[in-house]
This record gives structure tokens, sequence and C-alpha cells, in this order.
């Protein structure tokens, strides 16, 4: 609703005018009966506790590593997939319409709870050097990870072909193997267009971790709902973990921007040959207006 | 490439020229179908060492096809195309041998001994031998006119970054371009870009160069400056085929003249024959409209 003003009024006016009217809100829906404790909210934030500290490193980490995963299967998946030999694109082909066809929740509780009660795969508990990763917040990697290189799989797919056959060419003609022609030449080009999805994917990444929960991994949403249901501070505690998970995705939509134009190199005219949108600030980018690649 | 070389050993894998053989390509009998289409039928064609041969004909005439079947961008149903003695793409095996349904597809009519494709590591050492520069260039974008020439020679004979970047300057200053390393391709007129994408293929060090069409994507007023590099390859002894519409380049610079039409060689023989005295009506026919 804010949202609609906003874009009525343009910039300035219409934020304020969008301010004005969530205080409205706020101020006619709360009767006397009001009970806000506004430290609660505010020490969430400034000075989080040890275990909500703990979950916000858990949700990055768990999001950095589950998406480079599905980075890396979605790039075979999706070479799979335009491979020659028909048993690689059977495969690949099995792979995305399984992980995509069924929601990450069944995923999560058939691998988690169903593998090890069936007796088929026990999740084990690792250590890697210093670091030792518990099973659910291994398995919560693992699944999130595959379920995310599915849908990479499609992305990559629709960067590759977007790449100039040309290019292919080229590359074979002066002796390069297949790999090297995928390595040096079509990936670093697919890349320009994978990327813009592939920061959606991540950025969804960061907010589809909180359904590891039911997996019990203590991560950000867990920690807050432990906590919120002992002191019922729900409206505080809950409106602090989405300022964090504003506060992870804002971070990311700036560190993309920066990839972005990172990529581009060689697509444009300047003379640097990077491209993009080289000189506009992250805020200008923050109020135009993009349409969401839906999953 | 000096020191001495066991040749048979390296032609069992198809690489490094062999100077002994004058003729570098060795075209016999090429059929090949698009599908139903009959492309090429039946050509043969030789190219003997530091000869210059200038394919024409109409478009549509299997030219353009034809070197690409050369260097194998395009498979080829029956026939053998031979570059330096190396069957190119595709190894002898007996007929009658069948492969796996999944494997081997349908390799046309064949005689005693049939065309299986070659492993594709092969393939692409084969390639190496053969510089080819294509109408639309197809340079790399996201590498400077430098890194362009140098990768091939750095990945594929993974040669010292310090030799291959030398090497890549003296390209660049051959094709007039001694200022434009650090420029991106999208930062050259199409000219330069093509002049980059010679350079890129003489970093491999061909035995013989296909020019396809590399001056038919240019604004009139830079297919000069290509033309001219190339008369200097053709100078400097390199070994050519070049299917062009540049007749003053035919008539310049070529050793022979090939003429094409419908999937066939129509005729061939010297510049002063094709153009002033051609045998065929065919080729009567396209050089009254083209010239």
């Amino acid at each position: 609703m804010t949202a609609s003003v906003l874009s009525r009024f343009g910039t300035r006016r219409g934020f304020l005018a969008g301010c004005l009217i969530l205080v409205a809100l706020i101020v006619s829906g709360c009767s006397s009966r009001t009970t806000i404790e506004p430290q609660v909210f505010w020490d969430s934030i400034f000075h989080p506790s040890p275990a909500l500290v703990n979950g916000i490193g858990l949700t990055l980490v768990i999001s950095v590593v589950a998406q480079a995963l599905g980075v890396i299967l979605g790039v075979f998946a999706a070479i799979a997939k335009m491979a020659k030999f028909f048993p690689f694109r059977f495969a690949a082909n099995i792979y995305v319409w399984f992980f995509r066809g069924t929601p990450l929740l069944v995923q999560l509780m058939f691998f988690y709870y169903g593998f090890p009660a069936a007796g088929i795969f026990k999740w084990p508990a690792v250590v890697v050097g210093p670091v030792a990763i518990l099973p659910e917040v291994l398995a919560g990697i693992v699944i999130l990870g595959i379920n995310e290189g599915a849908y990479m799989a499609e992305i990559v797919r629709a960067g590759i072909l977007s790449v100039d056959p040309g290019q292919t060419e080229a590359s074979k003609s002066l002796g390069m193997t297949y790999g090297q022609t995928m390595s040096r030449i079509v990936l670093p080009q697919a890349a320009r267009v994978i990327i813009p999805p592939l920061g959606n994917e991540f950025n969804n990444m960061l907010k589809t971790t909180s359904l590891l929960t039911v997996v019990s991994v203590l991560e950000l949403y867990n920690t807050t709902s432990v906590a919120a249901g002992h002191s019922y501070r729900f409206f505080e505690l809950f409106g602090a973990a989405a300022i964090w998970y504003l506060a992870m995705t804002t971070i990311w939509g700036v560190v993309q921007s920066w990839i972005e134009r990172r990529f581009s190199r060689g697509s444009g005219t300047s003379q640097t040959g990077a491209a993009g949108p080289r000189n506009v600030g992250f805020a200008a980018r923050f109020m135009s207006l993009r349409a969401p690649i839906e999953q | 490439m000096t020191i001495s070389i066991d040749h048979d050993l390296l032609g069992a894998i198809g690489g490094v020229p062999r100077p002994d053989v004058d003729v570098v390509v060795d075209a016999r009998d090429v059929n090949k179908w698009f599908g139903r289409l009959h492309v090429l039928k039946g050509v043969s064609l030789q190219v003997k060492r530091q000869e210059t041969v200038v394919v024409i004909g109409p478009s549509g005439s299997g030219k353009t096809t034809f070197i690409r079947c050369v260097n194998h961008l395009e498979k080829i149903q029956s026939g053998r195309i031979f570059v330096n003695g190396h069957l190119i793409g595709y190894r002898e095996a007996p007929a009658g041998r069948r492969m796996l349904p999944i494997v081997g597809r349908r390799s046309g009519p064949a005689g005693a001994m049939k065309l299986v494709e070659d492993k594709e590591k092969n393939i692409a050492q084969q390639r190496q031998e053969i510089g080819m520069v294509f109408q639309r260039f197809n340079l790399f974008p996201h590498m400077t006119a430098l890194e362009n020439i140098i990768e091939a020679p750095l990945q594929v004979r993974s040669m010292a970054r310090d030799d291959a970047v030398v090497m890549g300057r003296a390209l660049l200053e051959r094709v007039g371009l001694a200022a434009k390393e650090k420029v991106y391709p999208n930062q050259l007129s199409g000219g330069q870009q093509q002049r980059v994408a010679i350079a890129r293929a003489l970093a491999m060090k061909p035995a013989l160069m296909l020019f396809d069409e590399p001056t038919s994507a240019l604004d009139p007023e830079m297919i000069g400056e290509v033309l001219e590099v190339m008369k200097e390859l053709a100078r400097e002894g390199m070994t050519m085929i070049v299917v062009s519409h540049e007749m003053g380049f035919a008539r310049e610079v070529a050793n022979r003249v090939v003429m094409m039409d419908d999937g066939v060689v129509v005729e061939e023989g010297t510049p002063d024959q094709i153009f002033s005295a051609p045998t065929q009506e065919r080729t009567k026919a396209f050089l009254s409209k083209i010239l």
C-alpha cells in the first residue's frame, strides 16, 4: 500500500506520505493495551545476544556455501543438459525435474528425517579443520545446495545459450578443447547473463535458510523464534529479525551491483571496457524499478 | 618448431605439420548433407604449400561449408579431407562393424572403410595447425586485443606468458595495431577487429589459413586494410584458402581461382584463365553478374 503511494508521488514527498500513513496506522491500531518494549527491539539490533549473533552468522555461512554448491551443480547440470550423450541429458533432466517439482520443505523432511528413519543414510557430523559442522547444518547446506542447483541449471543454460555460437567456433578453430572453450570463452561471457538472476537467487537463499528451522538448525529465524517463545516479545524480536534480514539482503544488493559491473567487461563502449550502471549510485539503482525474477 | 620431432608418432595424433608433404590440403570427393539438402556433391581440391587459392561462387554454392569442413567445424558424410597428410576429423574404421546405436550415427554411403568421427582431443590438436578467420571476426569480447591473440598459445600450447606477450605484440605490430593492445574488440572498427582476428589465428603458427569471406561484413573503406594484411601473408608464403567476393584480390594474389556452384567445383584455373577466358557457362554467368 505504501509502495503504491510512493510510486504515485515520486521520491521525497511520497516517502514522507508513506511514513505518515504508517505512523497513522500504528497509532490508530494501537489501543491503550499496546505493550511494545522498544528496548527489546533496539537491543536485538545493537546488542544482539550471542545466540542471535550465532544465528546470523549461521544464516550467512549456510547461504554462501549452499549457493556456491548450487552454482557448481548448476553449471554441471546445464552442461549435462546440453550434452550429446543421452544418459547425461537424462540424468540432468531428472535432477532438475525432481528438485524443482517438489517443495523444499518436503525435500528437507524427506532427506533429513526420512533417510535416517528408513535406515538408508544418516547425516554425520563433519569436522573441517577447527570447525565442527553439526549434522543438521550439513544436511541443510547440502539439501539447499542441491535444490538451488536445479534452479541454477536453467539459469546457467540460458546464459550459455546466450553466447554467440561464433565464439565457440572461433575457440575450437584455435585448437581449444571443449573444456577450455567452456571455461575460458563461453562461461565468462555467459556470466554476464547469469549474474543478475544469480543475485536474485542468492537474495532468495538468504531468506530461504529460515526453512532450515524444520531440521532444527539454529539460524536467524529459529533463534528469534526460540527467544520469542520464551519472552512472548514477538513484535520486537521478529521486527528485529526482519531488520537483520534486510541488512543482509541490502548489503548483498551493493555487492551484486559491484559484481555485475566487473563482469560486463568488454560489453559496453566506454574506454575502460566496463559497462552497465557504472556511475549510478546504489541509491539510484535502489529506487529504479526492477522486475524480480520469480522462481 | 625446428627441433627434430618423430613425425610418425605425432602424425598418429595429427599434430605438427610435415614439411615433406608438399600438398597441404587434399580433399577427395567430399560429400555433405544438411538433413536432406546435398550441399557438397563430391568436392575435390588440392592446395599446395605456399599456394593461395581463392574460392568464388554464388551464395549457397557450398564454398563456405567446404572450408568449414577443412577444419571440421562441419561434419562430412563421405570423402576424405587431408591436411598435411592427416585425415581431418575422422579415423577410418572397417565398414560393416556396427557401433553402438547411441554413439555411431549413420555415416553415409561407405566403401570398404567408413569414417568414424575422431576423438574431440585429436580434432582439437589438428585444428591447431589450421588458422581460421571468420566473416564476423568472432573475437572474444571479454578479452583485450592482446589477450585475444595470446589466449590460444597460453591455453593450447602452454606457452610461457612472457613469451606469448612478446609474440602477441609482434603480431599486433604486423597487422598495424600495435597501439590497440589493451583495447577491447567493441572499441575497434570492423577492419581493426578483423586484423586482430587474423593475428589471433597466426599466433598458433598454422600451416594453413582459411578465410571465410573475411571482408563481407566490413564497411567498404575498411576492406582495403584487411586485404592488405592478407596480401602480405600470401607474399610471405602462407598457404591460404580464401572464400571471397573480392575479385581484385583474387586477380592480384591468387595462384589459383576455384569456381564453385551448387555444391560442385565448376572450374578451376589461374586468375587470368578464370577471369579472362572462363570455359564454363556457369562461371561466365556468375562473373558477368559480379564484375
